[in-house]
């Protein structure tokens, strides 16, 4: 690969493409196998498949579980995002634009949730709602609150990182020039900032979302009957078994990652935020 | 402006420093069988875990399966970075949009893929059957192998974004002098390109090796209920023993040990390039 | 030392030309230097003539050795960048050695050539210092120790002053030039400044869109452009298009005409006068043969530019400033001048030699 030249390969080149071909092979062999698996007709899991349906589909939408499960993860997600994005934006701009001692410090707390373990912090908070529940005699462990609550802990130091980045790339002329041409500190805001922290916030969004949304770590503890996130229903059904039926609801889980992706991407090229 | 920053700032202290010292104070407290904890200011947990055989071994496991996950995403992950970080095409983006969507998918997922591919009857089996490389099914699922492998998948596209960030930054020039100067392909590669992706291979192996120690349901899919790593320990002290002040004090370590090389990566190294 | 020759040297990039055909060979001991605007292929020629881009077809010879194949590493080529490109992780004494290295020396031998390689850049006392601890200067230095220190068959440059300021770039110009021909260094150089090429270069080769222009010496192509556009790259020019109306003069396209010598033009489809403007005297009154009217007058020290108006037309004149009480000095804006020149030195080109 260096210096690759009119002659033919080497033995080192050769095995640079080898290893390069084996990681996106490892990285992309479990999700090629559970979006064929959900296709297959037979239902153990097994090769060469005995036919092609979309059977499984049905029957994953047949069982409650999962479809209880996308419902809660959908709602979580959406609410954690709700509540996290403007949070974490307005955050972001008092770090960036404000002029208060430290900010620094500030953005470092801001970030730390995405440095504590997911199963770490589900502990703390399992064990901080089950005693706030008995003070306030009221449920918090598994409602639909409770699991937002703790998702806006994804949500919050995502937007901050995003939306730093955004901000810190762009020029402050462009905010001075609209004030000296007359422009109150409001507008300012809303026709200049705003629309320079778009994509921050539009990437935000998308990150909180899918974070939310496939968290498994910071959730197991925090659900119960009745309340339970798609992958911790997942991760249920899979301690006894592997089958299309659940590769299909993976099938869905992915499909929904991959589409939130693209339409994000129209907004703002993802290469260049992470 | 500064005001800004409260409601954030709030939620986090409420929703996460908030839980870690109540954690850290249970941590000191005492179980009992039938009074489930009972208050007390004893260091008993920790000294437990360090010495009992039991949780001597899965923290030792957890941190030897990290080590060596780390060691062979790196190796892994390097060619991929450089080819990621060289590439000039508008194929780029793509690659890039590619490498992050796996990790954007879950690991509940990808874990699942895995144990449809390890299966007795799966595509792994099939394929060296039919192959001839074997000729009975390998036992694959619930051993540490298949553990190594999925972990290996899930951290390896945090290692080769971050490896190609840095690589990105390395003038190409610096290896166009060098073959200039009379070394090969792979001496490029000893001499310049390696010793300056440093920052990059530490950042990127202290992320990597913090998100090994973590695994969670990786551990739990693919090693099966006998197979120990620290995080599913934690998760059983807390479901299945009810001690809430042992589950307490092996999270806590768990979170000391990941906090120490967290901070230590972000002293050391420009934090930019961390991705998740 | 080598001879180094290029035959139908070509680089396209998928449909768009690199370079385009390219022949030149480069005596042992001489300094060629490319030129032309920016995108003209001059950094694609050096880079295949290094071995880091294999050409889409031609061959590069070191002297009767075809190298087209030859790997980079295996050219021994020196080569200084333009962006220096020294090893960030190594003192300036390992970035000399490293070439060195690379071909098996010890220690002890490549301590020797290193003190020696930068003792002639005069850096001995900052062996130990690392790239970013230099000046842009000394880092210059570094880079032309190490391309130096291997004994290179060919040297190559690219761009080697362009990252120094103006005073310094006119010092180490002097200097690598003089090193060069001590050391009689086969040398082919790529720059965008035809100061820098006609000061410093035995050869010029004048290069645009991907093809050669003209080659000769700085004095070959300062007074015999062979087109419009080299005559305008090689120095300031006054260029007029038209025709010629007889063997003695040329007729603008707005009708002015303008004394010449037409035995000066080789070319029949030339359709454009050029006159270098320090060519052009400038007489106060309206006493000559071209008559016109001062438009402008700028003092630049030395000389003084003197922008006249000839109907349509203009050309510029450059002279030396004249001193108080000459007739020159009293002269302002819309005075009438007459401006004369030696019928010889206009040349009569092609607008463009396609
Ligand atoms: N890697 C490349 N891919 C495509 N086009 C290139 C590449 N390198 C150079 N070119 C094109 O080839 C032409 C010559 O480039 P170059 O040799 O760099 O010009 P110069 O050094 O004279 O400024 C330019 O039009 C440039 O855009
Ligand atoms: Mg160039």
């Amino acid at each position: 690969m260096l210096f690759r030249f009119t002659g033919q390969l080497s033995f080192g080149q050769f095995a640079v493409r080898t290893l390069i071909a084996v990681a996106y092979a490892i990285i992309f062999a479990p999700v090629v196998m559970i979006v064929m698996t959900s296709f297959f007709a037979q239902e153990i899991v097994s090769f060469p498949p005995s036919g092609l349906s979309l059977k499984w589909y049905a029957n994953a939408l047949s069982k409650p579980e999962f479809l209880r499960g996308l419902v809660t993860s959908f709602q979580v997600a959406l609410l954690a995002t709700a509540i996290g994005v403007p949070l974490g934006t307005a955050a972001a701009l008092a770090i960036v634009r404000g002029e208060f001692r430290g900010r620094q410090a500030l953005s470092s707390f801001l970030l730390a949730p995405l440095a504590v373990p997911g199963v770490v912090a589900g502990s703390g908070l399992y064990m901080f709602y089950v005693l706030a529940e008995d003070l306030l005699d009221r449920d918090i462990k598994a409602t639909t609150e409770g699991l937002v609550a703790a998702h806006t802990l994804l949500a919050i130091p995502w937007t901050v990182r995003l939306v730093v980045a955004s901000l810190q790339g762009l020029d402050r002329a462009a905010e001075e020039a609209a004030a000296n041409l007359g422009a109150s500190p409001f507008t300012v805001f809303r026709r200049i900032t705003l629309p320079m922290m778009r994509s921050g916030i539009v990437a935000a969004a998308m990150f909180s979302f899918i974070q939310s949304f496939e968290n498994l770590d910071l959730s197991m503890l925090l659900v119960g009957p009745g309340r339970i996130t798609l992958p911790v229903a997942m991760l249920n059904y899979l301690e006894f078994r592997i089958d299309p039926t659940l590769a299909a609801v993976a099938t869905v889980q992915i499909a929904l990652v991959g589409l939130l992706m693209v339409i994000t991407d129209r907004f703002v090229k993802l290469s260049r935020v992470v | 402006m500064a005001l800004l920053v409260v409601p954030a700032c709030l939620l986090v202290l409420a929703l996460l420093i908030g839980p870690m010292i109540l954690m850290f104070r249970i941590s000191l407290n005492q179980f009992s069988p039938t009074q489930l904890m009972v208050q007390a200011l004893s260091p008993d947990n920790y000294i437990k875990a360090a010495t009992d055989p039991y949780y001597q071994q899965i923290i030792l496991a957890t941190l030897g399966i990290a080590l060596l996950c780390t060691l062979l995403t790196l190796i892994l992950a390097f060619p991929a970075a450089y080819w990621l970080g060289r590439m000039e095409s508008r194929w780029k983006s793509l690659v890039v949009i590619a490498t992050l969507f796996p990790l954007l998918v879950g690991n509940v997922v990808r874990s699942a893929g895995w144990m449809a591919l390890f299966a007795r009857d799966g595509l792994v089996n099939t394929s060296l059957l039919k192959l001839g490389v074997i000729s009975a099914p390998l036992e694959i699922m619930y051993t540490t192998k298949a553990v190594i492998i999925g972990i290996i998948a899930v951290v390896l596209p945090y290692m080769i974004l971050t490896l190609s960030a840095v690589i990105e930054s390395i003038p190409r020039d610096l290896e166009y002098a060098a073959a200039n100067l009379g070394a090969s392909g792979a001496r490029v590669f000893w001499r310049v390109i390696l010793p300056l992706s440093g920052p990059g291979v530490a950042a990127g192996s202290i992320l990597v090796f913090v998100l090994c120690m973590n695994t969670y349901a990786t551990a739990v899919l693919l090693g099966g209920p006998r197979f120990k790593m620290m995080a599913p320990a934690v998760y059983d002290q807390f479901v299945r023993g009810n001690n809430w002040p042992m589950g307490a004090a092996l999270a806590f370590m768990l979170l000391a040990v990941t906090m120490a090389f967290t901070v230590f990566g972000s002293v050391a190294f420009a934090r930019k390039y961390r991705t998740g | 030392m080598a001879q180094l020759t290029l035959e139908k040297l070509t680089k396209r990039f998928g449909t768009s030309i690199g370079v385009e055909s390219l022949d030149l060979s480069v005596n042992e001991g001489e300094l060629v230097a490319l030129l032309g605007p920016s995108g003209c292929g001059k950094t694609t020629t050096l880079r295949m003539v290094a071995g880091f881009l294999p050409p889409t077809s031609g061959r590069v010879l070191f002297d009767r050795e075809d190298v087209t194949q030859l790997p980079a590493y295996k050219r021994a080529t020196g080569m200084v960048f333009q962006s220096y490109a020294l090893f960030p992780h190594m003192s300036a004494a390992d970035n000399v050695g490293f070439g060195l290295e690379m071909r098996g020396l010890n220690a002890a031998q490549r301590k020797t050539k290193i003190d020696e390689a930068l003792k002639l850049v005069r850096l001995s006392h900052l062996a130990d210092r690392l790239p970013r601890q230099l000046s842009g200067g000394q880092q210059q230095r570094v880079a032309l120790a190490r391309a130096l220190v291997i004994n290179p068959r060919i040297f190559l440059l690219d761009e080697p002053l362009s990252n120094l300021d103006a005073k310094l770039r006119a010092e180490v110009r002097l200097e690598i030039r003089a090193l060069q021909q001590r050391l009689g260094l086969t040398t082919l150089m790529v720059t965008h400044d035809r100061e820098e090429a006609l000061t410093m270069a035995d050869r010029l080769v004048v290069m645009d869109g991907g093809r050669v222009r003209q080659i000769g010496t700085p004095q070959q192509l300062y007074d015999s452009p062979v087109d419009a556009f080299v005559a305008d790259f090689v120095g300031r020019c006054n260029i007029l298009s038209g025709r010629r109306a007889n063997e003695r003069e040329f007729r603008t396209t707005g009708g002015l005409l303008l004394p010449t010598d037409v035995a000066s033009s080789e070319r029949d489809d030339a359709d454009a006068f050029a006159l270098r403007p320090e060519r052009i005297t400038v007489v106060a009154g309206e006493t000559g043969e071209v008559r016109g009217r001062v438009q402008a007058i700028t003092y630049m020290g030395a000389q003084t530019e003197y922008v006249v108006a000839l109907g349509d037309e203009t050309l510029v004149a450059v002279r030396p400033t004249p001193d108080a009480g000459e007739p020159l000095a009293a002269l302002k804006p819309h005075d009438a001048v007459s401006l004369q020149w030696d019928r010889k030195v206009p040349r009569l080109v092609p607008q463009t030699s396609k």
